[in-house]
């Protein structure tokens, strides 16, 4: 009954899609007031998808295996919250939750923006309506979440046991709310170009949504990361996988599109560069949909494909491409010449250098994740790209990256100089020093890490001191730059400090190294509401005296049957303690991986801070207008 | 272009190596670096398959026998082919891969520099 309504209600939305372009056609030539009825519209077509998207979610909390969605992805044994999460776990209900933040945002949008132009609003809900009707007949057409089975089955095949986590059940809505934000500012885009609105005013409009997908986008992919970290078991959080690459790519467009609307709201330049990168960050945001879902990845992430699916967005998203290509060369006009001087020495200058770097950051990303699809396709040759490459490219080039962050902030618009500077020499050098002596004490004598720490601690200090000297202006700003040079610094300790052990054990034999004991005391088995667990017992005994029990977890899930590795990691702010255990086959050892990670937590903190700085921009552009 | 050229090759001695005297430590460098090639994006490292557990072994013994890192990551590329290996080699099939960035990277910054260049032709 639920799917039956989804069903339907999915039908009623589309057909409303007619109503609001005919009205906002109607609109656009009679009236300079938008039409109340295409508000109305709009907010009944996002309620139809609404009662869809919760139809699903009942479908899957009754257990409805008539529904094919329910009956492949769910089982009635599951927890109530992975029965409930397990309705976006999924092809087609993750498209579903796509058209719902699609409909949501670009009602929002129609509220929040009666202080613009009309015809631009009107202009920028047609294109996102242009999507919402792609998305529509991508839903019903290929990956309808409500297709019916019968006779109907009596049990489901259940959800891949990876999925069923607590990050990974809220991972995809904070992931999709970063990439459909982006839909609304590629449509406010075009909707500005085709109006001939693009302008210091639009640019602060528009830099609460960029604000917004930013820290979705932030946090939906620190969620994915500290889920790799836990789950996948190889106590990494970062792998360079090309589905992560994907998500990476739109977050390197939309930080620089930022950056760069930080300098159109005070004056009228870059505005084709903002333009460009608007569209950027959504083409980016679907071509990553396009990839993941196409299978063309190979990739642990790769959990639904389908080359039919694949094919139509790939159609989709070229149209999209080649329409706002059309929109930008005919209706996007350049008139920055007149306000076009600063000096070499400004923040203007800064900001080119930060979207200079983040394009080139975006560049290698992108190179490497589609370049081997490419090379396979023409030559035949499968080649990896994997992280030895990302290191080598994109490592040397944080380190200016890094010092014009820290300088950067400090300048004046327009033109500035180094007077009342030099306390940053001294920073200079006392970041060099002291990262000399960390670098010298744990015998690691290389070059490239001390210049590393070296300008990570120049960021560090130089943040720091603002806090005290500015207080409060510039706050948001200072604390996401705060955080990107803890977030580096963490990453470099991480790396270098990092300790592991990969040993197979039998209970009750010990394994000895210079600065442990690790004690395989026992196994108990317990009951979960739909898996076995086998949970070993681990005592490590340090050098120093101190102790530590750690119990990895061994599941075997009942449907899909699938065993899974559950590590179990001791949090302290210094250190994460990391503990895995697996099944060696056809023997009574099991195969355990150890591993000390030194400021582990810090790496999770810092992008929370990032995050906060930019949540702090958006809630203080409220108070200023 | 040589220019280009010396950039790569300072940037690539610059990067991340850890190399210890200590065996394991080669090892797990060398395990890290290459691709489970039964399993979903995950390195020999990572992976507790027959696959990757075999090929540790290999790698131990290889090194037992002396050969060095270079020498283990041609061998086994010859034996699996390039697929295996994380960290592309660089030939006529990766110019672009490696040297697009960095082109990138150097047309950024003409466009940028130029910037400054019209401006004062300008004034």
């Amino acid at each position: 009954m639920a799917s039956f309504i989804g069903s339907y209600s999915l039908g009623f939305g589309l057909f409303f899609s007619i109503f609001i372009i005919f009205f906002s056609i109607i609109n656009l030539k009679n009236s300079e007031v938008l039409d109340k009825k295409i508000i109305s519209f709009t907010f009944i077509q996002f309620f139809f998808v609404f009662i869809s998207f919760l139809g699903l979610i009942i479908s899957f909390i009754i257990s409805d295996f008539s529904n094919e969605t329910v009956f492949n992805h769910s089982h009635t044994t599951k927890p109530l919250f992975y029965k409930i999460s397990g309705a976006w776990g999924n092809h087609e209900g993750s498209l579903l939750l796509w058209l719902l933040v699609l409909t949501l945002f670009i009602s929002i949008f129609l509220m929040k923006s009666n202080q613009q132009p009309t015809k631009y609003r009107i202009f920028t809900l047609l294109f996102q309506q242009i999507i919402i009707i792609g998305f529509f007949v991508f839903l019903i057409k290929t990956s309808s979440p409500f297709n019916y089975i019968f006779p109907k089955p009596n049990e489901g095949l259940g959800l891949n046991p990876i999925l069923q986590d607590p990050a990974l059940a809220i991972h995809p809505p904070i992931l999709y709310l970063g990439y459909v934000g982006s839909s609304i500012i590629f449509s406010s885009a075009l909707g500005a170009m085709v109006t001939t609105h693009v302008s210091k005013e639009w640019a602060k409009h528009i830099k609460r949504w960029v604000l917004a997908s930013w820290v979705f986008l932030t946090l939906g992919i620190l969620l994915g990361s500290i889920w790799a970290y836990y789950e996948l078991g190889w106590g990494g959080f970062w792998f360079w996988d090309p589905v992560e690459n994907v998500s990476l790519m739109p977050w390197f467009a939309l930080t620089t599109l930022l950056h760069c609307i930080l300098v159109l709201e005070k004056k009228k330049i870059l505005t084709s560069w903002a333009m460009i990168l608007s569209i950027a960050t959504f083409a980016l945001s679907m071509s990553g949909t396009f990839l993941v879902r196409s299978g063309i990845l190979n990739s642990v992430h790769t959990f639904a494909n389908d080359p039919e699916r694949g094919l139509f967005i790939l159609i989709f998203l070229f149209t999209l491409i080649f329409l706002s290509i059309f929109i930008f060369i005919f209706f996007h006009s350049e008139e920055e010449k007149i306000e076009n001087n600063f000096f070499w020495l400004s923040k203007e200058t800064s900001i080119l250098v930060n979207n200079w770097f983040m394009m080139y950051f975006l560049s290698v990303v992108l190179i490497g994740t589609i370049y081997p699809i490419f090379l396979e396709v023409i030559t035949a040759n499968k080649i990896s790209v994997g992280p030895p490459f990302y290191n080598k490219l994109i490592i040397p080039f944080l380190i200016p990256f890094l010092l014009a962050m820290a300088i950067g902030p400090k300048l004046n618009w327009i033109k500035s100089d180094f007077k009342d500077k030099f306390y940053m020499i001294i920073f200079l050098m006392i970041s060099f020093l002291l990262s000399a002596l960390i670098i010298r004490e744990f015998n690691i004598s290389f070059l490239i890490n001390t210049i590393l720490v070296t300008s990570a601690f120049f960021l560090f200090f130089s943040t720091l001191r603002e806090f005290f000297i500015k207080r409060l202006k510039n706050l948001s700003q200072n604390i996401a730059h705060f955080g990107f040079s803890l977030l580096i610094l963490s990453i470099i300790f991480n790396n270098i400090f990092s300790n592991e052990v990969i040993t197979n054990l039998k209970i009750g034999e010990t394994f000895k190294s210079e600065k442990f004991i690790i004690n395989f005391e026992n196994i108990n088995q317990e009951n979960g509401k739909n898996f076995k667990a086998i949970i070993g017992k681990f005592n490590v005994l340090y050098t120093d005296g101190s102790s530590d029990t750690l119990n990895p977890e061994l599941r075997i899930y009942n449907q899909p049957n699938i065993i899974t590795s559950e590590a179990d990691i001791k949090t302290n702010l210094l250190t994460d303690k990391f503990m895995t255990m697996n099944y060696v086959q056809n023997q009574e050892y099991f195969n355990i991986r150890y591993q000390i990670k030194p400021f582990m937590i810090w790496i999770w903190i810092s992008v929370i801070l990032i995050s906060f700085g930019g949540l702090l921009s958006f809630f203080k552009k409220r108070y200023e207008i | 272009m040589r220019f280009v050229h010396i950039f790569l090759i300072v940037s690539i001695i610059l990067n991340f190596n850890f190399i210890k005297a200590d065996e394991i430590k080669t090892e797990n460098k060398i395990a890290k670096n290459l691709r489970c090639l039964i399993c979903q994006g995950q390195s020999v490292y990572d992976s507790d398959s027959e696959f990757a557990i075999s090929l540790k072994l290999v790698i131990k013994n290889k090194i037992q026998e002396g050969m060095s890192e270079e020498q283990i990551y041609s061998f086994l590329k010859i034996k699996y082919g390039e697929w295996i290996l994380y960290d592309p080699v660089f030939n006529k099939n990766t110019y672009f891969l490696w040297l697009l960035p960095i082109l990138i990277f150097l047309a950024g910054g003409a466009i940028i520099i130029r910037r400054f260049y019209n401006k004062n032709n300008l004034d």
